[in-house]
């Protein structure tokens, strides 16, 4: 009973302190539990989307003729295959497509729109409930993506229509696929009824397949993979696998986890080190009543317990204040989980994990005031009763005098002084500015850099005005040698390189051939930044995506054997650049391509200074339709689109858990310092200082501070954090992102939102001075 | 000589809970002229320190009023109270305060330079003067730990003299010291007064009360009585006769 009383008054006494601590175990807690909980939504959403779909576990498109007859023969000899299946996609042409209630075609789309009809055996397009979609003639099923994109709803249109045809379809269904949900997966497929695909063929003949495949094992995908490679089956495209899917599927929710836990764990570090700052703090004010509590015989132990019991109490309710606080906040967290992947049933451990994480933020609370609080063991009743006002000997420094101080004033020397002279003390406010900083700064680089125009250097492109795609079409090769003469002719070009990707033929280090995807032209013309080395320049020189030089072991300088024009030529690594476009691998090279192989034709483009980019996109779209013509901001945001918006969002969380954190901890700091500061107060108020006087000495010391925790914070954003972002998105294949800064928002209108946060929390802080009594304050 | 100080009808009360509250200062009038020497004495819990801080502005009293220089306290601000105790006023505490993390000479200037009296040149040449007259001159560049006690008190008068006060306070000045550095404290604050400055003192100790020209006694809050012990030279002959005539007065008051 004496411990619950001498808690209450304790809590009242100090309430601030009690409050800004539980503040931070529970605003901790409440992180952990979200991000663990958002990781088994993620986790589980994915599997269950996955097996409701039953996704395929290897697919290879292909353009061109296809002998089903042979495929399945090939796959029932082949005893990892459990099922086969060849999906026909009808390619729609942006230009004839109208989603919405719109009169504007998608004719800059980057997307490849197709039209398809539900698969018979596995790989389900699912609509928002998992339920397999089922469409009626007359009806469609549309892509999240232009859901969100476009807020559309059930009962909207979508129309196709060109000279000839005009159909006008319902939306019936929003169709979750699991191969190409994510925004950065540039194929999206609208499901239709049979009988609507077969009319539709009569007018778009452009099609392209995808032949699946199950697997008894998913395991042996690598194995099977190779089987398939060299089996002489069709492969006029790229392949992908079932992890790869995932990767795809779960990677902008991945890294929203990864960062609500990365913040969560660092704010458990600052409720620490703030209740390292209150106990000592604390303990030291106390000292008498402890060493008069121990002269009377009561234990160590006793008096720890009677601190500790505080302590464990904030955190058992800051853990579950936390753990409560985040079951409203997880539906926003995992509203993109939910809505392109669908929800989960979470079993006892699905359920039990974010309590335990949230629990776990108040067991480390109460573990590091266990240990803080052994010092008790070295105050003797003695010392205790004997000792000052608890202030340190002090000590000037010879260096940095009043007398030597030149234009400053004696406020901000003072100041100045002292934290100097206290750089211990004030260490926790100085690591928590530099936590604020970079939390604040570093998403907004991030957030610049995805939105600057050379982010697509990290696409695998260099950067022009204007992308033009060719699609497939029996006719690709003359369109593409049309498309040429006009831009060499065409006086509003500045400079173009055309691009060709296509299929070559790799020999392993175990003799086993494999597909890979080679782009060939002159680099030169738009060139990339290259992670390491340089461009290809020679006919036996080659460049690597980071994803693809990885996954086959190859640095700068090693060799990769290809086939080109039946023979087997030595290829050197001359270059690894950054791609998360086509899973991330690709490769570059200045060799003959077969046409039979070509996968797709580009060109990038840039105009005179005196054009319109606008213009041209439109006249072009024109000229070469069905040709994808994008401009450079169009095509980065119809493909980060979704990611930016995420990012957008998760920087504002940051910007304002920065600001909170800095100025809560701003406010318990100096409230505490000001109460441990009382008697030197009273002394500099005696002497004639004013409270304006004693406002400009904290201010200057809190701004001092924020100073050098901006300063230092930015460096480590700039360096470490850079390493950080480049980490989460290596598993994309960018793995040495270099930030695009914005100097006036990072280096003058965040700081300043952070001085002024400080600045507002220090001079609400000391008000109480006001409220002190100078003759009560000096101790005599 | 014209009054620096008066106070009329000072009271001051403390409010200690519900229907509780102890009356400290008793309509106490006082006056203190310029140039004058003045002592305030009384047992534990008699309120004289209480008073010194009322009518220096370092507490608002209840009621009353108090006027320094024909000022009256009450109508001022915060601000405006702490450039009065700046520019006006000088205090040495018992335990001195100094602040630790300055140097022994720039807790002199401090006052001197945010007062901006005359520009910092001219603030530490009379730190300068003034640490040479208290014979302190060679610790200027000290820390406060490398001073004696008696040193420090002389630190604390400095301090208390840099901006040319009106007036000095002084609470229990040599409370903290042996007696030879208490006289040599008191020798040096009468000899201050010599110079000029009006100094009043709360004091419990006989010794340093008879060293001032005039003594008020109190007793629950009140001024009971008030001695004239006239102008100390300064010698210890003179000292000794002060003591024992004082002495003999608060006994026949029965104090």
């Amino acid at each position: 009973m004496l411990v619950v009383r001498i808690l209450k008054r304790d809590i009242a006494r100090k309430t601030l302190v009690a409050v800004v601590v539980f503040a931070f175990v529970a605003l901790s807690a409440l992180l952990v539990a979200s991000g663990s909980n958002l990781i088994i939504e993620l986790s589980g959403a994915l599997g269950a989307l996955f097996e409701a779909s039953k996704a395929p576990h290897f697919v290879q498109m292909h353009a061109g003729e296809i002998d089903q007859a042979e495929i399945e023969t090939w796959a029932g000899a082949n005893e990892m295959v459990e099922e086969q299946q060849t999906v026909e996609m009808l390619t729609v042409d942006g230009s004839t497509l109208y989603v919405g209630d719109t009169e504007r075609p998608e004719r800059t789309t980057i997307m490849d729109v197709s039209f398809v009809k539900q698969n018979p055996r596995f790989d389900f397009l699912l609509d928002l409930e998992n339920q397999v979609i089922d469409v009626s003639p007359g009806e469609i099923a549309v892509p999240i993506y232009y859901r969100e994109r476009d807020d559309l709803r059930v009962g909207d249109t979508i129309r196709v229509a060109d000279g000839s045809l005009d159909r006008t379809f319902r939306v019936a269904a929003f169709v979750r696929d699991a191969q190409m949900n994510p925004a950065i997966v540039h194929s999206k497929r609208f499901v239709v009824h049979e009988d609507d695909l077969s009319a539709l063929h009569e007018h778009f003949r452009e099609t392209e397949y995808l032949v699946e495949f199950r697997l008894r094992d998913p395991g042996q995908v690598s194995t099977f993979a190779k089987a398939y490679a060299s089996s002489g089956l069709p492969k006029q495209g790229t392949t992908v696998d079932r992890d790869l899917f995932m990767t795809l599927n779960g990677l902008s929710d991945g890294i929203v986890a990864g960062v609500v836990i990365v913040l969560s764990l660092l704010l458990i570090v600052i409720a620490i080190l703030c209740l390292r700052f209150t106990i000592l703090a604390t303990v030291e004010e106390d000292v008498k009543e402890i060493g008069v509590m121990k002269a009377i015989g009561v234990g160590r132990r006793d008096i720890g317990r009677i601190y500790l019991t505080k302590y464990v109490l904030i955190g058992a309710l800051g853990s579950l204040a936390g753990y409560l606080g985040s079951l409203p906040v997880n539906p926003l967290l995992s509203s993109n989980v939910m809505l392109y992947m669908g929800q989960a049933p979470k079993g006892v451990i699905g359920q039990a994990v974010p309590m335990l994480a949230a629990g776990g933020m108040g067991l480390i609370a109460v573990i590091s005031c266990a240990i803080i609080l052994r010092r008790l063991r070295r105050i003797t009743a003695v010392e205790a009763l004997r000792s000052g006002d608890g202030r340190g000997p002090g000590g000037h420094l010879p260096v940095f005098t009043l007398r030597k101080s030149g234009p400053l004033g004696v406020n901000v020397f003072l100041g100045i002084r002292d934290v100097l002279q206290r750089w211990k003390l004030f260490g926790l406010l100085f690591f928590v500015f530099l936590f604020c900083a970079f939390v604040i700064i570093v998403p907004v680089h991030f957030l610049t850099t995805i939105q600057s125009p050379s982010f697509i250097s990290y696409m695998g492109i260099g950067r022009s005005d204007i992308r033009i795609d060719l699609r497939q079409s029996e006719d690709r090769a003359q369109r593409f040698e049309r498309l040429l003469a006009h831009l060499e002719s065409d006086a509003d070009v500045e400079k173009y390189s055309p691009l060709v990707t296509s299929q070559f033929t790799m020999v392993g280090e175990d003799g086993v051939e494999e597909t890979i995807d080679i782009q060939t032209g002159d680099f030169s013309i738009f060139p990339l930044d290259y992670v390491e080395g340089k461009a290809p320049e020679l006919r036996d020189e080659m460049a690597l995506s980071s994803l693809n030089a990885r996954e086959m072991d190859k640095a700068v300088g090693d060799t990769v054997v290809l086939i080109v024009d039946g023979q087997e030529r030595e290829m050197r690594v001359s270059g690894i650049y950054q791609d998360v476009t086509n899973g991330g691998r690709t490769a570059k090279a200045v060799l003959p391509y077969n046409p039979e192989r070509v996968l797709w034709q580009a060109v990038s483009l840039d105009v005179t200074e005196s054009s319109s980019v606008d213009r041209k996109v439109q006249e072009y779209a024109e000229a070469f339709h069905p040709a994808r013509v994008t401009d450079l901001e169009g095509y980065l945001s119809q493909t980060l689109g979704n990611t930016i918006s995420q990012l957008r969002t998760v920087t504002l969380v940051a910007v304002a858990v920065g600001l909170c954190v800095a100025g809560l901890i701003t406010s318990l700091f100096l409230t505490m310092l000001i109460s441990k500061d009382g008697s030197q107060i009273a002394i500099l108020r005696s002497l004639g200082f004013s409270l304006r006087d004693v406002r400009v000495q904290y201010l200057s010391r809190a701004l001092l501070v924020l100073g050098l925790g901006i300063g230092v914070g930015t460096v480590f954003s700039n360096t470490l954090g850079q390493r950080l972002v480049s980490a989460l998105w290596s598993l994309m294949g960018a793995s040495q992102i270099k930030f695009v800064i914005d100097p006036i928002r990072a280096y003058v209108l965040l700081p300043s939102l952070l001085m002024v946060a400080v600045s507002v929390t220090t001079l609400l802080a000391i008000r109480g001075i006001r409220e002190a009594n100078i003759a009560e304050l000096i101790v005599e | 000589m014209s009054v620096l100080l008066e106070s009329s009808g000072l009271n001051k009360r403390f409010v200690l809970g519900k229907d509780n509250e102890q009356r400290v200062l008793k309509d106490v009038d006082l006056q203190i002229e310029e140039g004058e020497f003045v002592s305030v004495m009384g047992p534990s819990g008699s309120g004289k320190s209480t008073l010194l801080y009322n009518i220096s502005g370092m507490d608002r009293m209840t009621s009353g009023s108090v006027k320094l220089g024909g000022q009256e306290l009450a109508d001022l601000s915060e601000e405006e109270l702490s450039d009065l105790r700046l520019t006006e006023m000088g205090f040495v505490f018992q335990h001195i305060h100094l602040l630790k993390n300055l140097s022994i000479f720039d807790n002199i200037v401090l006052p001197g330079y945010l007062a901006r009296n005359g520009g910092r040149s001219a603030v530490n040449q009379r730190a300068t003067a003034l640490m040479e007259k208290v014979g302190i001159g060679e610790l200027a560049d000290n820390d406060v730990t490398q001073a004696s006690g008696g040193q420090l008190q002389r630190v604390g008068i400095c301090r208390a003299l840099i901006n040319k006060p009106s007036i000095v306070f002084g609470d229990e000045p040599t409370g903290a010291l042996n007696s030879k550095a208490a006289g040599e404290i008191m020798d040096l604050l009468a000899d201050i007064n010599r110079s000029g400055t009006t100094i009043l003192l709360v004091t419990h100790n006989v010794k340093v009360a008879a060293r001032t020209e005039r003594v008020l006694f109190m007793l629950d809050g009140r001024i009971v009585a008030e001695r004239k012990l006239g102008t100390y030279v300064g010698n210890g002959r003179e000292s000794s006769a002060r003591e024992e005539a004082l002495s003999a007065w608060l006994l026949e008051k029965g104090f």
